[in-house]
């Protein structure tokens, strides 16, 4: 990774292979290394990763620095390559949640739940209120248990260590109450095509109520501890910006492309399950700093919070799956159905051919995509903001790499 | 006893309290960090996990010394002594009591201030002869934030100096006996003239300590271990208890400078002068409660944050602030110099 | 959330008859070759359809060919467009990245895991998997070899 990517010419850019590609290089791309300083300094360039405590996972960043500032940056994934979309291919309908909870396994439900809406789009299911009022509170509970995570990781990275152990007081709280709901601490295997495995538990309500009174006084505890502190303030605030333009040409979704200021939500755009019926606010930012991901995340919690009290108190009742039968068999075809997971939007793109395998899944990583986003964004900050933006683009490796 | 025997065993003394510092420093500092942080710390090894730190000193010393292959070897084996023997030698001049002290020296803040400055050449030591990418930014980082901080912590302790016109600690601390009208101790930081030297004073110190916010030559989720990323068993050790017994020095400059040292307002020489270590040692842990309490808080400082803040703030500040001063004590000849 | 037919023509009327346009169950999908499908990406990119975000790409083994998608998104207009487009088995895949840079990583990706060679890419090199491994999503690539099943 010595060598520059590219070389410029008059014209066009030339790769070490000797690869020509005519025009300028579009706008936003730094692909081009600074080169040796007057100084006669030389680069310095550090793996970091795979095993590395701020790559979140098993990242791989070769970072060519200049000082403490970042040169060029190589993102290199796969370290945990399973091979989900091939695996997909021998899996029943019924069991490709599986192998989705594996993909993601942070915010869980929401990879099971695009799964299961493709499926029933094909089959033309119509899912029963109650089951998708119960996905959809898991599907917050999840979402605020994920950003849990992000917020006690970010503040790791930033060097905070209490904030990572106050989200992980809080987040067990919720792992608690969905292993009830699921019977599972963490791969939940919960939604299934048609509804869900099996109805709420008597009582739950008034725990998940109880935990929404506590957790909404802690919040703004966390809130205030990191995000109201003046050393973390200095250290986000105008970093990393990704403009709206830099945010679409790189397929940013969720969070990430609200906090860039583009308000495109899939629960309010491409409304599913119990959404349509909810109140909530899409947040958005301003100049998609890491202020804005911080901002933006901080609110959705909150209205994440403010959609489990509506869906706790006006839970439907009746069936909590709708009649499907044991094999699922749906007719050949295509269909794309996605979810605004934690980190984005979540896609499953299902091929079948009438038989009970599908012919091809593949599914739409948001991570990946912020990933790929890092090579150049990193450039032109300095090593510790560096570690700082990966926490604040919040990316899981388990769905970079599939 | 000869004068020669009876210094040996002051010395002894002074590493025998630096290692037993190192243990209790860090079954606190675990202990204080889990409540902090609402978990539990060391609970199993021993009553309330009180063995933990004692089983920990016996695995690091037990442990396989690592040397890696392309390591400055000479360098490698130096660094941890370099910076272990300053923060011990920083023990020579710290007043326990009246007359439990290694020696009593004349320039014994300078002394202290000086030795402590020598760790930052161990850890560029360590950071360069690691052959580590990770190492040698940690070692320059440590080694840019000294030497920037150093500065401001010299200046900012000057004014104590002027007011009682002596290096040396124990003078200062006398100096400090006494109550204003009978209510507050004469400390230094009860009289508003000495705070903003306080507060210039502990900002440079926490550098010094190596401790979150200013953390960066180790910064754990940048640097994976800075200068210590290639160091194992005792020679990581050393680093190790030269950290904490740097945090329990600052903690006694700052006690001695001012808290008033080993004084206790209201008390009678008499009672005070048996219990006078216990007293100080009690006040420096105070003082390293208070450092490791920012340290569970308070997010990581960046670099270049850190350096403008002592080049362009602090150290014209601190200078700003001794020229008032003296002003102030000439103009209303307030200073109170010692003999 | 499905363009209008006749606008994405307009769109695409200086390609002629290079490509065709059908409205499938998944949406409206624009078929082309893949050596057209940069200047076609550029044009729906910069028509009034606005297709600001290469929202994803991926590929199918099917028929015997690679089938190629690249799935497009339209935020101002709030509509989807896919344009598919079919390669050879050890076929080469162009690069589109320098209309939508979002292509980088699943680029390498299909072309590693469909064994299609990467061409105009800055950084052609496999990206999940190590050397030696084979072209894993094809159907050809049993999920488990004959020995894995045995020893199951």
């Amino acid at each position: 990774m010595t060598e520059p990517h590219f070389t410029v010419t008059e014209s066009g850019l030339m790769t070490p292979e000797g690869m020509y590609i005519p025009g300028e290089p579009p706008k936003g791309i730094r692909r081009i290394p600074k080169g040796v300083d007057r100084l006669g300094t030389e680069h310095l360039i550090v793996n970091m990763g795979p095993q590395h405590p701020s790559t979140h996972g098993v990242l791989h960043l070769i970072v060519e620095l200049d000082g403490e500032e970042v040169v060029t940056v190589e993102v290199s994934i796969g370290f945990l390559h399973r091979g989900i979309e091939k695996l997909a291919e021998s899996r029943r309908f019924d069991h490709l949640g599986t192998l989705m909870d594996r993909g993601d396994y942070v915010s869980v439900i929401h990879g099971e739940q695009a799964v299961a809406l493709a499926v029933e789009k094909l089959m033309e299911i119509e899912v029963p209120a109650k089951a998708a009022w119960i996905r959809t509170l898991t599907a917050e509970l999840t979402r605020l248990a994920s950003h849990l995570v992000w917020f006690g990781t970010f503040g790791l990275d930033t060097g905070a260590m209490g904030q990572f152990l106050y989200a992980m007081r809080d987040r067990e709280v919720l792992l608690d109450i969905l292993e009830e709901i699921s019977g599972q601490r963490m791969m939940f295997n919960y939604v299934r095509p048609g509804g869900v495995v099996a109805d709420l538990p008597t009582g739950i309500e008034s725990r998940i109520l109880s935990f929404c009174d506590t957790f909404e006084v802690y919040l703004e505890e966390h809130d205030a501890l990191l995000g109201g502190n003046e050393i973390f303030q200095a250290r986000v605030k105008g970093i990393g910006v990704v403009s709206k333009e830099t945010a679409l040409a790189f397929g940013l979704t969720g969070a990430n492309l609200r906090a860039s200021g583009l308000g495109f939500d899939v629960r309010r755009d491409r409304p599913y399950d119990a959404y349509p019926e909810l109140e909530f606010d899409i947040p958005i930012g301003t100049i998609g700093d890491s202020w804005d991901r911080y901002t933006v995340r901080m609110e959705e919690m909150r209205q994440s919070l403010r959609m489990i009290r509506q869906l706790v108190g006006g839970m439907p009742g009746g069936p909590f799956t709708a009649k499907v039968p044991k094999v699922l068999r749906p007719p050949a075809g295509e269909v794309y159905a996605s979810v605004e997971s934690s980190r984005g939007e979540t896609g499953i793109h299902l091929f079948t051919d009438g038989g009970t395998t599908p012919y091809r899944m593949h599914y739409r990583a948001a991570s990946l995509f912020t990933c790929q986003l890092f090579e150049e964004i990193l450039p032109g900050h300095l090593f510790a903001d560096a570690c700082m933006l990966l926490g604040s683009f919040d990316i899981m490796l388990g769905e970079v790499d599939r | 006893m000869s004068p020669e025997l009876a210094s040996l065993l002051r010395i002894l003394a002074a590493v025998g309290l630096m290692l037993m510092n190192g243990v209790i420093l860090i079954y606190m500092l675990r202990r204080v960090l889990g409540r902090l942080h609402q978990r539990l710390g060391p609970v199993h090894v021993g009553p309330q996990g009180l063995l933990q730190t004692p089983m920990d000193v016996l695995k690091l010393l037990t442990k396989e010394d690592i040397t890696p292959t392309n390591v400055d070897k000479a360098l490698y084996f130096i660094a941890p002594a370099a910076v272990f023997t300053p923060s011990l030698m920083a023990y020579a001049a710290i007043p326990f009591s009246p007359t439990w002290m290694v020696t009593d020296l004349d320039t014994g803040l300078l002394y202290t201030l000086v030795v402590m400055s020598l760790v930052s050449m161990g850890l560029l030591m360590a950071g360069w002869a690691s052959a580590n990418k990770w190492s040698l930014i940690g070692g320059m980082r440590s080694v840019g934030q000294h030497i920037a901080y150093e500065i401001p912590l010299l200046l900012s302790v000057l004014p104590v100096v002027m007011y009682v016109g002596t290096l040396n600690l124990s003078s200062i601390v006398e100096a400090q006996s006494g109550t204003w009208l009978g209510i507050l101790p004469q400390w230094f930081i009860t009289n508003p003239l000495f705070w903003p030297a306080f507060i210039i004073f502990i900002v440079s110190a926490l550098i010094k300590v190596n401790q979150t916010p200013f953390d960066m030559s180790e910064a754990e989720s940048e640097l994976v271990a800075g200068f210590a990323t290639e160091y194992s068993s005792m020679k990581f050790g050393l680093f190790f208890l030269s950290e904490f017994s740097n945090s329990f020095i600052v903690s006694a400059l700052a006690v001695t400078l001012f808290f008033g040292g080993w004084t206790l307002p209201f008390v009678p020489d008499e009672v005070l002068a048996p219990i006078a270590p216990v007293v100080f040692m009690l006040k420096v842990y105070v003082g390293i409660f208070v450092l490791m309490w920012i340290r569970g808080t308070l997010p990581r400082v960046r670099m270049d944050h850190l350096m403008q803040f002592a080049w362009k703030i602090l150290i014209p500040a601190v200078l700003t602030w001794i020229l008032v001063f003296g002003f102030i004590i000439k103009l209303f000849d307030l200073g109170r110099p010692v003999g | 959330m499905r363009p209008d037919v006749t606008a994405v023509d307009r769109a695409l009327t200086s390609f002629g008859s290079k490509y065709s346009v059908c409205d499938a169950q998944v949406g409206i999908i624009v078929a082309c070759d893949q050596s057209d499908a940069l200047p076609i990406l550029q044009a729906l990119r910069d028509s009034e359809l606005d297709f600001a975000m290469l929202l994803d790409l991926f590929g199918r083994d099917v028929d015997g060919k690679i089938e190629i998608t690249y799935h497009l998104r339209s935020y101002s207009r709030d509509q989807e467009l896919y344009v598919r487009c079919h390669l050879d088995h050890d076929g080469d895949l162009h690069s589109v990245w320098t209309v939508y840079p979002s292509a980088l990583m699943p680029e390498r990706e299909t072309a590693e895991l469909y064994g299609l060679t990467l061409s105009d890419h800055p950084n052609p090199k496999r990206l999940l998997t190590t050397d030696g491994v084979p072209p894993l999503l094809r159907k050809s690539v049993p999920i488990r070899t004959v020995e894995e099943v045995r020893s199951r």
